[in-house]
């Protein structure tokens, strides 16, 4: 536990400690606290108006876009007349299946290339 | 309303600090009353400019009552606000606001009518200290911490601890001469 400290100088330091007007202080505190938590409330309140307006803007769109999708996604790229071989397929021959390849593909090329 | 105030002003610390936890303003406001001098005396310290020491003072108290929930301990507020006082500081020395000099100047000009003889004195000769052997200076002498808390609350090396307070203590003692040479003569 070392200090280290020059006596007189710690003197100094305590005789130079202030008194000061507590109340004016504590008074700006609790405003600075009170104006903060004003901001934040508003904030909060544009934020959600701004989420729901997005919401009720994008909903059409967005499931619109799904909708799409779902109808396009599992289309068979292949036409295959036999039962058996149509199911056993049936993971890799969609759209889905194909971008997902595509995807994995290019990721491998970019490797090869960039590494 | 009286007798509210009453009781928070009879209360201990650490009922206040578990009232606040509760988002109980007057209980931290309390608070405020019962610490403004203790964080005031540290940034002035800190800064030697009484306006400067004030808003920081008031940032560390914001800061504690957006945080105070995540305080465990209510007996260990004091240590908890000791550090946001120091983080506040430091935050603010790091950040290198290039008018800082001049408001520093003009601070302390200002605390030269505030403040008489010896805080004034220590203000200024603390002033003409590098801000980081100022810190270390401030929390041994004014704090009363060790040289391994320093290092600890600071992340300052200990060696460079020990160097800057054992260089800031030649200096203060050649700045305050006057005062230290009463000091003998009255002793």
């Amino acid at each position: 536990m070392s200090t280290g400290r020059d006596p007189q100088l710690q003197a100094l330091f305590a005789s130079a400690e202030q008194e000061f007007d507590a109340s004016a202080f504590r008074s700006d505190v609790m405003a600075r606290i009170d104006a903060q938590r004003r901001r934040t409330v508003i904030l909060w309140s544009l934020l959600s108006l701004f989420a729901i307006a997005a919401l009720v803007t994008l909903a059409s769109p967005v499931f619109e876009a799904f909708r799409i999708a779902n109808q396009v996604l599992p289309v068979s790229l292949v036409d295959i007349e036999t039962d058996w071989l149509r199911q056993a397929v049936s993971p890799v021959n969609s759209v889905a299946a194909g971008i997902a390849l595509c995807a994995v593909a290019l990721h491998r090329f970019y490797l090869r290339i960039f590494r | 309303m009286q007798r509210t105030t009453d009781f928070l002003a009879k209360s201990q610390e650490t009922v206040l600090v578990g009232l606040s936890r509760r988002g109980d303003r007057a209980a931290f406001a309390e608070l405020v009353n019962r610490r403004q001098a203790w964080i005031r005396n540290l940034m002035r310290r800190c800064s030697g400019n009484s306006v400067l020491a004030d808003d920081l003072a008031q940032q560390v108290f914001m800061q504690a009552w957006r945080s105070i929930v995540q305080l465990q301990d209510a007996a260990r507020f004091a240590p908890w606000l000791k550090r946001m006082a120091i983080n506040t500081w430091l935050q603010y020395a790091r950040k290198g606001d290039p008018l800082r000099n001049v408001e520093d100047r003009q601070g302390f000009e200002l605390a030269h009518h505030e403040t008489p003889g010896i805080a004034m004195d220590l203000d200024r000769a603390l002033g003409t200290l590098a801000e980081d052997v100022r810190l270390c200076v401030v929390l041994s002498y004014y704090e009363q911490m060790t040289h391994n808390e320093i290092a600890g609350f600071t992340g300052v090396p200990l060696g460079t601890v020990k160097s800057h307070i054992r260089r800031g203590t030649k200096r203060l003692r050649e700045e305050l001469a006057a005062y230290i040479e009463t000091q003998e003569v009255k002793s």
